[in-house]
């Protein structure tokens, strides 16, 4: 059943067109959650409730804008909501920016020892250091560097401009670069820790 | 003549390096600069890992999700199976309405309001009956159904928010759904068979509804 036959049938309340819409973006709806919370559990909740939403509401749908833009917005709005009281802040669609925003340059100062990340990001110390990243940013970050939005469909997800989305991913990927350089130096320490303590020991 | 840029210069450029906008001021600071070099290569490093992310296969959510989903939609009356016969337009147009109010703490103002609703919206009998009692109930601007908003949204008013940001948000949006009932409603007035109107006017309703819920929950937190 083409997409726009299972719109126009779910509409109608029929139960095969909203398996249909659910066969057809369950899989990159599960998969946004999934990489926003880190957790399978939570992310299957929020899918489900991401569809919930959906079908109460698409009998409203009138084709404005891509049915898969509506759904994921839908998405992003529920994971936002998610987060936001797991962090109990406010986390509008309107407010991807963060109160203490700076330019988006480096904090550190120069001439500070430099971490080279290239070669030692791997997927597990990348979802931890996305799971620090502020709501609005981690959104942006996760929608386009890992989903692969377009800035102008972001935009349109997320209710911002599209200037807006590319600042926010620049600001997320400077702040990525800083906790994964701490998570760097983190390993560095203990290493040096560990040889340190193998070399006390007497013969 | 080669102006010479600093870090703080190509810093403040670096977003448009990134998206490609390259100058040639920007191109020979990088040439020379390592702290700037391993900034660029580090931020390459981790859309790299990003992509590789992307490219790991994420597994489909459990049939769990389906199966709570489909006796959810099932138990809110919005599903039926193919084939059957439609509910009757005002029936499942109601019936609809019903899901929206998933907070208890005001579940009953909303229902009453939403009944008040879906009776004077609803199209049993003839169309010329239904339009009649449209146009009474919508005669004064202030209609039964939005009387219970409106003394929801009262009620909502006295909570002290657990969040005076997020509170000011929803009054915001608050506002901005209230000027669109009211211009739905004046439409309703003037061409009362017009479903498309209706529909909208039932979104707004279903939006503030939403919305006066939402405050109840952070004017809960704040209690």
């Amino acid at each position: 059943m083409p997409e726009a036959e299972a719109i126009r049938l779910a509409q109608q309340g029929d139960a095969a067109a909203f398996e249909r819409l659910y066969q057809l973006h369950n899989r990159r709806v599960y998969s946004l959650c999934l990489r926003m919370v880190g957790n399978t559990a939570e992310a299957e909740d929020l899918t489900q409730e991401a569809f919930l939403q959906l079908f109460r509401k698409v009998a409203t749908f009138r084709g404005e804008s891509a049915f898969s833009t509506w759904l994921h917005r839908l998405s992003v709005n529920v994971v936002l909501m998610k987060l936001r009281k797991k962090s109990g802040m406010e986390t509008s669609l309107e407010q991807v920016t963060e109160p203490d925003e700076d330019s988006g340059g480096p904090r550190r100062d120069f001439g500070a020892p430099d971490l080279r990340l290239s070669g030692s990001i791997d997927r597990v110390n990348l979802q931890r250091a996305v799971d620090q990243l502020p709501p609005g940013y981690k959104s942006v970050f996760v929608l386009h560097d890992v989903q692969g939005y377009e800035h102008n469909e972001i935009a349109e997800i997320m209710g911002c401009s599209i200037g807006n989305s590319k600042s926010q991913l620049h600001k997320a990927r400077m702040r990525l670069r800083e906790l994964l350089q701490e998570v760097m130096r983190s390993k560095a320490r203990e290493e040096r820790k560990a040889a340190g303590s193998g070399s006390g020991v007497e013969d | 003549m080669n102006s010479s840029m600093n870090c703080e210069n190509f810093h403040s450029q670096l977003e448009s390096w990134l998206e490609g906008e390259r100058t040639s001021a920007a191109e020979s600071h990088l040439r020379s600069c390592h702290s700037c070099q391993a900034i660029v290569q580090d931020l390459d490093a981790i859309h790299s890992a990003a992509q590789d992310w992307s490219r790991e296969e994420v597994p489909a959510p459990s049939t769990r999700v389906w199966n709570s989903l489909k006796a959810q939609l099932e138990s809110e009356g919005l599903i039926r199976a193919h084939g059957s016969a439609p509910a009757e337009e005002s029936s499942s147009w109601f019936d609809r309405l019903l899901p929206s109010f998933a907070r208890p703490a005001m579940a009953g103002a909303y229902l009453v309001a939403l009944m008040a609703g879906g009776l004077l919206l609803s199209s049993p009998g003839s169309q010329q009956m239904a339009d009649q009692r449209w146009m009474e109930g919508t005669r004064n601007t202030t209609s039964p159904v939005r009387t219970e908003l409106d003394a929801a949204e009262t009620s909502v008013a006295s909570y002290q928010p657990s969040d005076p940001v997020v509170m000011a948000s929803l009054h915001k949006n608050l506002g901005i759904v209230d000027n669109y009932i009211a211009l739905c409603e004046k439409s309703m007035q003037e061409e009362p068979g017009n479903e498309t109107v209706r529909d909208y006017l039932y979104t707004a309703y279903q939006q503030k509804a939403d919305l006066l819920a939402e405050m109840t929950d952070h004017g809960d937190e704040g209690r």
